[in-house]
């Protein structure tokens, strides 16, 4: 699979048989590439496939097996991610490591600092992180706590700390999923102007249409296995996407008849407003048929986000009434209403929102029927386990057994497991906000179909997400938010919408 | 999966067999827990084992007795205790209901009430003090450390001004049912601690309440996002180790025929030493009655073979804090092993 190069021109990386098992599970069964100086190459494969077990291994914070890495030709070894560092491979990962209180400057020279080791002013910190942030030409709000600052800023703080060192290697693993379009394509911008600086970029994503756009070069992992290496250029994206599956891909199964839509709609808002500083929602009213999913779409700032919160009773300050089924309701002030009236609200952040994360995935997916599987408040753990292999059948959860801990499933696992949670109750009606985020194309695919088999069972469904390709693909109908309203619709959409929806949906994101 | 057959309509799960293996691999977090459970149950074998060489007098079935009724007082407070760790805090208040317990039901009974009544009355009033820690700290929002710091210190108060600052001897010496032999030589308090341990035990892991209270303190937001009343469930956990603190002072009472402002001051940071001992996490949502038990016994057999070898009683604290810091320290280096 590697071509032979002129021996005076070593790669960057090379990577040979690295092999990596936890017990008896083979994650990586040798893995072999290299990486060129200025190129951008992507890694794609399906949770479970070993991308983030190979970028680990690339940025010292696991051991493999067997196997080595060499660096610009260099045999190297990892004991550590500070030794990554200072050989030169900076991993940014999907979940971020900074200090909360200190400034964007003050994160950026982070265990960095120039000068004397044990001293140093708030001036000269701000000085350096000016320079640094100039000689990439990345603009940052360099004295604003770094709490405060949106994701896409502490983002490219993680990228500057990492540059800050002399890299030569970068490893992004999925860093435009939590992301707007707009910052997506800062972020692509960016990655390609440090490979033509003479970066190697190894690019971890699931966005076909990025790595079209960005990379030169696709590493497809399949089972720890990597089962083809292409030029981007000449591949065809479902070319890519068969290889990852290792089968044709689908298209989402769901059903092409028209929903029976005569009399009451199963979820009908009207006049739902919500007060807030950055993202208000005025006076929204929409309705949702008995078998329909409908999907919002907004930008942020499009009031989309607070509309979906508001469903799932976030905000106390939320006004409106709605129906359901007939059923006249006050909108929820608080989850605990949502509850009661059993409208499922699937909320956006699975990890601080949705899981219970010390717990394991029968605790998770039981945890809104715990007093329907007991008996007077008192249940076995046998009970929920029963319900537990029913619910992980059901939604296709990936997993050993049901006492296994949830934080340490896959992305798109911990996210069925998330849904299904909140499903297993038996819901009138189901929110799902941004439902299928960081999560690859597989997973993307079944959540998708699962959610399509709920609604024909009669369970209204409302998406709200701020996913193009979500927004157009899965619903029956789409609604674009803007500035608070619905401003558009369009029935049965299609990607071929997408333009037109992007266009409506406006450029008033800040 | 989709072209899987309708699983999606599987309403009646009883129709999935309970095949997998009941005792599977038991991972994560659970199995971190039952690491150090090994650990400390070395541990507890190996002081045990050590006294019993050095003293002929250890290994005996009165021994045995004798440590689990020295441990019954702060056993019966870690029990509550463990609820609030679970929860995602801790109560410092026992250390003042604990006082309140004992010098209360001192008065009631040298006024003449009966042991049953005094008892409740003594149990309503730690209740109440769980409820007001409860209250301060999920509707006002105070940091627990603080808000039971508050209230143990008012209640410790409390104590000292209803004892008026001396001792209450029992009128009664008759009146010590509550810590009379009886089943097999064992004490009543005893079989309190027993009971409690096991009525804890079922309710941690048997009862929908207990799911919610490892889950409002693992994850508070998700739970209260899943729409739990998280008030509710943490407040419970409060009540729970006021209304066995107070419990507890009553025991002391009936142990000494006194009721003293003085028992059990330490209380708070004995109990907090056994149920981390027990590989409960200050950060909420993992521990258990298992390993608070074992905690509370090697905190015991430590002192009782400490004194049964005449070692002097400030050693014995300074071999406490040792064995507390050592214990956590290994427990948390087996976990970074582990996730190597």
């Amino acid at each position: 699979m590697t071509q032979e190069h002129p021996v005076g021109d070593p790669p960057a990386l090379r990577v040979e048989a690295v092999r990596k098992s936890y017990g008896p599970n083979a994650v990586l069964k040798g893995i072999d590439f290299e990486l060129r100086s200025g190129e951008i190459a992507a890694v794609l494969g399906e949770n479970g496939a070993g991308k983030s077990t190979l970028a680990r291994v690339l940025a010292g914070s696991i051991q493999p097996d067997s196997g080595s890495l060499s660096l610009g030709g260099r045999p190297v070894q990892f004991a550590s991610p500070r030794d990554a560092l200072r050989a030169g491979v900076a991993f940014i990962p999907q979940e971020l490591i900074y200090i909360p209180d200190l400034s964007v400057a003050e994160n950026i020279c982070l265990g960095n600092l120039r000068g004397s080791r044990y001293f140093s002013t708030p001036g000269r910190i701000l000085r350096q992180a000016a320079e640094t942030a100039r000689r990439f030409d990345i603009e940052l709000p360099l004295r604003m706590p770094i709490a405060r600052a949106p994701l896409a800023v502490r983002q490219k703080v993680e990228i500057l700390k990492a540059l800050g060192r002399d890299s030569r290697v970068l490893i992004l693993d999925e860093p435009t999923a939590a992301l707007t379009n707009d910052e997506s394509d800062a972020l692509l911008e960016l990655t390609a102007s440090l490979a033509r600086r003479g970066l190697a970029v190894l690019y971890i994503s699931h966005r076909l249409d990025e790595v079209k756009k960005l990379c030169r070069t696709a590493h497809v992992l399949r089972d720890g296995l990597l089962v083809a290496t292409h030029a981007v250029a000449d591949t065809p994206v479902r070319t890519l996407v068969a290889e990852m599956l290792g089968r044709e891909p689908t298209p989402p199964d769901r059903s092409t008849a028209a929903p029976a839509d005569d009399g009451a709609p199963g979820l009908a808002l009207r006049g739902v407003s919500c007060p807030s500083t950055v993202d208000s929602v005025e006076a929204v009213a929409l309705t949702v048929g008995p078998h329909e999913v409908v999907t919002v779409y907004g930008r942020r700032g499009s009031g989309a986000d607070t509309l979906a919160e508001c469903l799932g009773g976030l905000h106390r300050e939320a006004t409106g009434t709605f129906e359901l089924f007939g059923r006249r309701h006050r909108i929820f002030r608080t989850p605990r209403a949502a509850r009661v009236a059993r409208v499922a609200y699937v909320p956006a952040e699975r990890k601080t929102q949705g899981l219970l994360l010390k717990t394991d995935i029968a605790t998770n997916l039981t945890q809104f029927i715990w007093t329907k599987l007991g008996v007077l408040g008192v249940l076995t753990g046998r009970a929920e386990r029963r319900r537990s292999r029913a619910l992980i059948q059901r939604f296709g959860v990936r997993c050993r057994a049901p006492g296994q801990a949830v934080g340490d499933l896959s992305g798109g696992n911990q996210q069925k497991v998330m849904i299904a949670s909140r499903l297993a109750g038996d819901p009138v009606a189901a929110v799902l906000h941004e439902p299928t985020r960081g999560v690859d194309i597989g997973a993307r695919g079944e959540i998708h179909g699962l959610l399509h088999r709920v609604a024909e069972r009669g369970v209204p469904i409302l998406i709200v997400t701020s996913d193009i390709e979500e927004a157009t693909t899965i619903g029956d109908r789409l609604l674009i938010m803007r500035g608070g309203r619905i401003v558009d619709r369009i029935d049965r959409p299609s990607l071929a919408d997408q333009a037109y929806a992007l266009q409506t949906a406006g450029g008033d994101s800040e | 999966m989709s072209d899987a057959p309708r699983t999606d309509e599987l309403p009646d799960v009883e129709t999935v067999p309970d095949r997998a293996p009941r005792r599977g691999p038991r991972l994560g977090q659970q199995a971190d827990v039952a690491i150090q459970g090994v650990f400390l149950s070395a541990f507890l074998v190996a002081i045990i084992v050590y006294f019993a060489n050095r003293a002929d007098n250890f290994l005996t079935a009165d021994n045995g007795i004798t440590i689990l009724a020295t441990a019954a007082v702060i056993g019966i407070v870690s029990i509550g205790q463990v609820t609030t760790i679970i929860s995602g805090g801790f109560d410092l208040s026992v250390s003042g209901v604990v006082p309140i317990g004992s010098v209360l039901y001192a008065l009631l009974l040298n006024d003449g009430v009966s042991i049953p009544a005094a008892l409740g009355l003594v149990l309503l009033t730690g209740c109440a003090v769980g409820l007001v820690n409860g209250f301060v700290i999920t509707v006002m929002g105070v940091n627990p450390l603080i808000a039971t710091l508050g209230t143990m210190s008012i209640a410790g108060g409390v104590a000292l001004t209803l004892a008026k600052g001396v001792s209450i001897p029992f009128d009664d010496v008759d009146a010590d049912a509550l810590t009379r032999e009886s089943l097999w030589g064992v004490p009543n308090h005893v079989w309190i601690l027993l009971g409690l341990g096991v009525l804890v035990f079922g309710l941690l892991r048997f009862t929908v309440y207990g799911r919610q209270l490892y889950a409002v303190g693992g994850s508070p937001e998700a739970s209260r996002l899943a729409g739990m009343r998280t008030r509710v469930v943490t407040s419970g956990a409060y009540v729970l180790s006021g209304t066995l603190a107070a419990l507890a002072g009553a025991i002391i009472s009936s142990q000494l025929l006194t009721g003293v402002a003085g028992a059990g001051s330490d209380s708070a940071l004995q109990s907090i030493a056994a149920v981390v001992l027990g590989g409960a996490a200050l950060t909420g949502g993992v521990g258990g009655i298992t390993g608070t038990f074992v905690g509370v016994i090697i905190l015991a057999t430590l002192s009782n073979g400490m004194a049964i070898l005449q070692v002097p009683s400030f050693y014995q604290q300074i071999a406490t804090g040792a064995v507390l810091l050592v214990a956590v320290a290994l427990s948390r280096l087996t976990q970074t092993l582990r996730n190597r």
